[in-house]
């Protein structure tokens, strides 16, 4: 049945979908599930990692049903992904996309019933990443953040900021040599891996700085000892779990 | 100047894309393959270089479409980001590369049937759209229209019906043929109401073969005659080449980006051997 009401957005004409019936991919940022979703962010070496594992061995140990979930490991398409990193086959709109398949593929098949069954979910990276990257690789804003509109509302979105230097020293010590779409040498920005990732990242910053405001992302000093950022990890996190105890797998 | 729908890829440089796009759209059996090639061979002797492309046939995605289909799990979202990557890495490697050089594309299948699909698979219209507001807008849609009915015997006698083009994924308690007739029925109405929406050039593809062809022939022959080309063709010496090669080297040399210049030497190469099978006589339009 067609409803009529048509909306103008940019040059063309928006007609409402025939199928009213059906599940809409984009109501899920407005629903309420019985499950947690907790997301860490931030850029590499920034080591939102780290505290997100922090959190969940001891989520763990109070009890409640915790499902990790990483970024680029939907087992239907991560192998498309690595074909396209591996053979340099991606451009800025396709290294959007693959992610974009991918991150859906994990909200369609685990993220989304775990959430409605009650479960606490996180998830090492998630639709800020894939905001940043891709408008610092020079795609449409606005078009990326419609892109991923199926994707559902964290409870609490972590940013751990680090300024680039700091991330950098940690990276520069702790592994040999940076990848080539992590450096952003598609972009073309500089020859030298290590200046590249370094233009790139600050890019990445930038955008990170701008989404805290438009996506109420908590901010976690990540220049903090280890104990002390876990400390406030925890007690957020805390928060939102006290309303929400028939969560909890064991007492 | 050639459009998107709204926005702009990164890199791409509209100005430069002086091929003719040209899409053939239609359900599943209604002959698109069997036309596209019958007009490859005829564009070919007219002395076009034609570039043929379409749906999942992606070095990037391609193969990763077709592993994610055979099994029972290819989420609805996911499938239709999937196809999404797909039509982009084409768009952006062979698409655009070859318009960029004076090809002729035809493609088999663009966004309306990405879009169909979807919005019958209940993904939000203004969503799908927004997706693909990066397309390029083609110079024509050839909608090839069959009804349900006439459909159904062309389907069973050629390969019978298949699990994903009779839409079990989206009316799972039928059996193949009601589910096959439901989704079809749908995917018509959606592709009426993209029709008008895009201003698809509709041909009845219930005819013959050779009707069919005839008609594609007339609406495809206004578009690449149309063509500024022919004019500047005809002010050059003679001795120069009219071969539309000449200009596709001319780009080529010409070309910004590194991906793009790789896909292109194969489309040459291809190119260049077509026509040394067809002879140099008959580029001359």
């Amino acid at each position: 049945m067609y409803t009529g009401g048509n909306l103008r957005i940019g040059p063309f004409e928006i007609f409402h979908s025939i199928a009213q019936s059906f599940e809409k991919p984009r109501q899920n940022g407005g629903q309420h599930f019985p499950g947690k979703l907790f997301v860490v962010e931030g850029i590499d070496g920034s080591g939102k990692s780290t505290q997100l594992s922090l959190l969940h061995k001891w989520l763990e140990s109070k009890g409640y049903g915790v499902v990790f979930s990483t970024w680029n490991s939907s087992p239907l398409v991560k192998d498309t992904t690595k074909l396209g990193k591996k053979k340099k086959m991606l451009t800025p709109a396709t290294f959007s996309l693959i992610h974009a398949t991918d991150f859906a593929d994990r909200i369609e098949r685990s993220i989304l019933p775990l959430l409605k069954a009650g479960a606490v979910v996180l998830c090492d990276r998630y639709i800020y990443t894939a905001f940043a990257r891709d408008v610092a690789r020079g795609m449409d804003s606005q078009w990326v953040r419609e892109l991923y509109d199926f994707a559902m509302r964290p409870t609490v979105a972590f940013y751990f900021r680090v300024p680039l230097e700091t991330a950098i020293g940690r990276l520069v010590t702790a592994r040999d040599g940076f990848k080539f779409y992590e450096a952003g040498l598609d972009l073309g920005l500089a020859d030298d891996p290590t200046e590249s990732f370094r233009l790139f990242q600050g890019r990445i910053l930038q955008e990170y700085e701008k989404m805290i405001p438009e996506f109420g992302l908590t901010v976690i000093d990540a220049t903090l000892p280890v104990e002390v950022q876990q400390a406030q990890v925890r007690q957020i996190a805390k928060a939102h779990l006290d309303r929400a105890r028939e969560l909890r797998v064991r007492p | 100047m050639r459009q998107t729908y709204g926005k702009h890829l990164p890199g791409m440089k509209l100005s430069d894309l002086s091929g003719k796009l040209i899409v053939v759209e239609g359900t599943d059996c209604a002959g698109r393959t069997t036309q596209i090639n019958l007009l490859k061979t005829w564009l070919e002797e007219q002395g076009h270089a034609v570039l043929d492309t379409g749906m999942t046939r992606s070095p990037l995605a391609g193969e990763g479409i077709r592993r994610a289909k055979e099994g029972n799990n290819l989420g609805r979202v996911t499938q239709s980001l999937f196809y999404a990557t797909d039509f982009v890495d084409r768009l952006e490697n062979e698409i655009v590369p070859a318009l960029c050089a004076g090809f002729v594309v035809l493609t088999d299948r663009y966004i309306y049937s990405l879009m169909a699909r979807a919005i019958v698979r209940g993904m939000d219209a203004a969503w799908i759209r927004s997706i693909y507001s990066t397309a390029l807008v083609p110079d024509a849609v050839i909608y090839l229209r069959i009804s349900v009915d006439d459909l159904i015997p062309r389907v069973i006698f050629s390969r019978g019906f298949d699990y994903w083009e009779s839409g079990m994924d989206v009316f799972p308690g039928q059996d193949m043929y009601e589910s096959f007739r439901s989704y079809q029925t749908a995917l018509l109405a959606e592709f009426d109401r993209l029709s008008a929406e895009y201003h698809f050039e509709t041909v009845d593809a219930s005819a013959d073969v050779k009707t069919v062809f005839a008609e594609m022939q007339r609406k495809i022959l206004r578009i690449v005659e149309s063509d500024s080309r022919k004019e500047f063709l005809a002010k050059r010496p003679e001795h120069v080449s009219e071969s539309p090669l000449v200009r596709a080297e001319e780009t080529f040399a010409a070309m910004p980006r590194d991906w793009a210049r790789k896909d292109l030497e194969a489309l040459l190469s291809s190119a260049a051997a077509a026509y040394a099978s067809n002879g140099d006589g008959r580029n001359v339009a």
